[in-house]
């Protein structure tokens, strides 16, 4: 009976911990359940038709799931591959339901078993079978070169398979995380690549992409276009519907605006907040935005004077008007922040967060007694570095400034250009800077390598062991009320100790005009064009 | 004559080597980190020291520069770190062809407007049609050309729906289609150019004006277009291509904005996403490119003089 008893638990913990209600809680293994006829390749082909061209704002950096390092390139890899499990959306829940996998099982706490879909074919007509699987699975954790996500199954102890559409992965311990390790964040461990393809074009991959997906990768030209094409023989009956897809490479997000109105283009896979209101006007699109995963923050270098005084770090962290910030810097857009875990996690993220007392908010006169019990009492003047880069470029130091003058603290805003800036972000070489963490699924990916002692994206340099503990305690931890307290312990420490002081999660836009049909909004920030049709 | 043409080449070698030089030390003083940018923000250090050792940015600077320039020469333009793009597919092929086809049609639209503009100011000289057109001059110089791209797009594009907003069609392949993609942005580029042409246009057609052979002409019955039009502005046109020849280096950097506007793919977005990337390879080729235009132009420049001023062809 424990192997029911696990497969409970994760079903439980699946259903409940990404929704926005958790209306499948206690439906058990429910979601676990084969997805009953996905095992019909090439059959009943479906007719594709329609160009839909859409306008990407961000940079790409490659097409290789386990090497890029951003959402824009996710958004883009997702309609070319498929993963053992995905991200699905209900409107007001989010899952993991098997992908690739036709079912999933909990052998005991650190086995899992996946059963694949038959008959699947890469691209280039090579078979997607458990030694494919492997192979993805092994080249992210310790290929050559190494990738920047190998961390995602540093647990995994071994794979084994069992037969030629079964595979079973040893984890040496339990891993709450794993269905976010295989699908979050901006790379994507749990992405199946054709092993052939891998082999053939070694680092070009990310150039020359082979996968499962709905559609095949036709071309990339630099600043112009990346074209795909149908995959008609896509293991999902009638989809993709869609006969090319077009994403036109923007840096000028007006102008991608600008197209749409004249209709050069159906969509745009991101929509800046300034443009949000143009868009809301225009009659002939539509916009699909959440609140997602994630959070932003002042963060302050713990490492150096004047911010190593954690009184001075509190003071600031009670400081920040965040009613004015969500106004001035977010166009009203955004909600507040109190802690990182945000309004997505659902069983972690407290819907009455507000007036439960825990977090930071704005409290002038609390931070005026932390800044009476700092210890320079003297003006302070700091260097707040920004750049124009992020969801909001430099409005927010902008707006942030005149209230830490309020506390005596003279910032002087310095803008450098975008890479020096994340130079300087990685040196330690700043006092205060704002950054976002994004697409988060999960506490773990929220909290865990952001603000781990010595992490290496722990830029504040913030060091405090209690919270490293309750993290990795938390991470093997399957009971989602007792995880979700050791987080609300460890957020408490991060909140008190204030390396960071939090201002909003943010809504992430993606914008389409009325001729497209179908779209699945997701709110990891995804644009999967699998069920989209043009009208 | 040949070793004079010699003598050029080698210059040019000369001043290539220097830019290529000059450009690869200023992108690797400026602070910024191609390895950090490309791994966004989630990684490990092992993940940095392995991409570092591989792309050989671990390597001190001039052994860098002199493998980029030995490759360079050899046409071996490499890869871009982060796409692996072909450089030379990338710059060269696709690129370059965009950048010379905006930067022909601004030429064009430069000439075709700025010269009879000014011949008609200078002309009707004092009237005032002529203070319109140094208005119109004046406001050209000064518009920066980025809004006027903007403004353009939001009228033309959005308003009227006239024409498109964006994208690159080659002429070659698409004669008209590639004309009616690059009106907005030749307009918006040869704004300033406009401008510059006419004022220089009407300036010297005064002079050229005031000069005895345009009176004899006139004496002798000639009718008055062709005493304007042959007489005059064929004496224009050796100050109009010298300044044209100089001027090529704003044009170029009128392209960075122009394309980044109109989204097109050239040598000016391919230039600015390399800098912000530090993409070193790309934007030496880029810089490459562009300072070869630049003395081929003005190469071409010098050669034209004698077909334009019978003075200045050798005599026999």
């Amino acid at each position: 009976m424990t192997k029911i008893d696990h497969k409970k638990i994760l079903a439980e913990r699946m259903s409940a911990r990404l929704g926005r209600r958790a209306v499948l809680k206690g439906l058990g293994a429910g979601i676990l359940a084969a997805t009953a006829g996905g095992a019909f390749p090439n059959v009943a082909k479906a007719q594709q038709s329609g160009h839909l061209k859409i306008a990407s704002v961000k940079v790409i950096d490659t097409l290789d799931p386990h090497f890029t390092g951003f959402l824009s390139a996710i958004q883009i890899i997702n309609n070319i591959h498929n993963g053992l499990l995905k991200i699905s959306y209900d409107g007001s829940q989010v899952t993991f339901e098997p992908d690739l996998a036709e079912s999933w099982d909990l052998e005991d706490e650190v086995t899992h078993v996946f059963k694949l879909r038959d008959g699947v074919k890469f691209h280039d007509g090579t078979p997607c079978d458990a030694e494919a699987v492997k192979f993805s699975l092994l080249r992210v954790k310790e290929g050559e070169p190494a990738s920047p996500h190998a961390w995602k199954l540093a647990l995994l102890d071994s794979i084994e398979v069992v037969d030629p559409l079964t595979i079973k992965l040893t984890f040496s311990e339990p891993y709450a995380f794993l269905p976010v390790a295989l699908n979050g964040s901006t790379g994507r461990a749990g992405t199946i690549v054709s092993p052939a393809a891998v082999q053939k074009y070694g680092a070009d991959y990310g150039r020359n992409p082979v996968g499962t997906g709905p559609f095949k990768f036709v071309s990339w030209r630099d600043n112009d276009a990346i074209e795909l094409e149908a995959n008609t023989e896509y293991f999902e009956t009638g989809l993709p519907k869609l006969e090319k897809v077009t994403f036109v490479l923007m840096r000028e997000a007006s102008t991608a605006l600008a197209a749409l109105m004249s209709g050069q283009i159906h969509g745009m896979t991101d929509c800046p907040m300034q443009l949000v209101d143009q868009v809301d006007a225009f009659p002939n699109a539509t916009l699909y935005g959440e609140i997602e995963g994630n959070y932003t923050y002042v963060g302050m270098n713990c490492q150096r004077a004047p911010f190593d005084d954690v009184n001075l770090r509190r003071a600031v962290a009670w400081a920040l008007n965040r009613d004015t910030l969500v106004k001035q810097a977010y166009f009203g857009r955004a909600q507040q922040a109190y802690t990182p875990i945000s309004p997505p996690m659902t069983g972690y993220f407290d819907p009455n967060i507000a007036t439960s007392g825990r977090g930071q908010w704005f409290d002038l006169d609390k931070a005026k007694e932390f800044r009476a019990k700092a210890a320079n009492q003297g003006e302070i003047e700091v260097t707040y570095m920004m750049a124009e880069r992020g969801p909001v470029g430099t409005r927010i130091a902008q707006t942030v400034a005149p209230m830490l003058a309020e506390i005596g603290i003279k910032a002087n805003l310095e803008l450098v250009e975008p890479a020096s800036w994340v130079q300087r972000r990685n040196g330690g070489d700043f006092d205060l800077y704002d950054f976002e963490w994004v697409a988060d699924l999960d506490p773990e990916e929220t909290l865990y390598p952001e603000w781990k002692s010595d992490g290496a994206w722990n830029f504040c340099r913030w060091v405090n062991t209690d919270f490293d503990d309750l993290c990795k305690q938390a991470s093997t931890e399957l009971d989602v009320a007792a995880r979700a307290a050791l987080y609300h312990r460890a957020e408490d420490l991060l909140m008190d100790e204030a390396p960071c002081a939090m201002m909003a999660h943010m809504p992430i836009y993606k914008v389409f005009s009325n001729e497209v049909k179908g779209f699945n909004y997701i709110p990891a920030d995804l644009v999967n064009l699998h069920t989209v049709s043009l009208g | 004559m040949i070793r004079q043409a010699f003598g050029k080449v080698g210059q040019t070698l000369v001043v290539l080597f220097i830019v290529s030089f000059a450009s690869f030390g200023l992108l690797k003083l400026a602070p910024g980190d191609p390895i950090q940018i490309m791994l966004g923000s989630e990684y490990s250090p092992e993940a940095y020291a392995a991409l570092s050792a591989q792309l050989g940015l671990d390597q001190p600077f001039l052994t860098q520069y002199l493998d980029w320039a030995k490759n360079f020469v050899q046409g071996d333009w490499g890869t871009s770190y982060v796409a692996r793009t072909d450089i030379f597919t990338y710059g060269f092929l696709e690129a370059l062809p965009v950048t010379l086809t905006l930067a022909s049609f601004s030429l064009a639209f430069a000439i075709l407007i700025g010269v009879p503009l000014g011949v008609l100011s200078a002309v009707k000289k004092d009237t005032i049609f002529d203070a319109g057109a140094a208005v119109f001059a004046l406001t050209g110089t000064a518009f920066p050309s980025f809004l006027l791209g903007i403004l353009l797009i939001w009228f033309f594009g959005v308003k009227l729906g006239l024409f498109p907003v964006m994208g690159y069609v080659s002429p070659w392949q698409d004669f008209w289609g590639g004309i009616y993609h690059m009106i907005l942005p030749a307009l918006t580029l040869s704004t300033y150019f406009i401008a510059m042409i006419t004022r220089l246009t009407r300036a010297t057609l005064i002079e050229v004006l005031a000069q005895p052979y345009i009176a004899a002409a006139r004496a002798r019955g000639e009718p008055g277009w062709r005493v304007i039009w042959v007489h005059g502005v064929r004496n224009i046109a050796l100050p109009l291509v010298t300044i044209l020849g100089l001027q090529l280096g704003t044009l170029l950097q009128g392209t960075v904005l122009t394309e980044t506007v109109f989204n097109l793919p050239g040598i000016g977005q391919m230039l600015t996403s390399a800098v912000l990337g530090r993409e070193y390879g790309v934007v030496q080729a880029g810089v490459m490119m562009t300072a070869t235009l630049f003395i081929v132009v003005n190469l071409l420049v010098d050669l034209s003089y004698p077909f334009l001023d019978p003075r200045l062809r050798d005599r026999k």
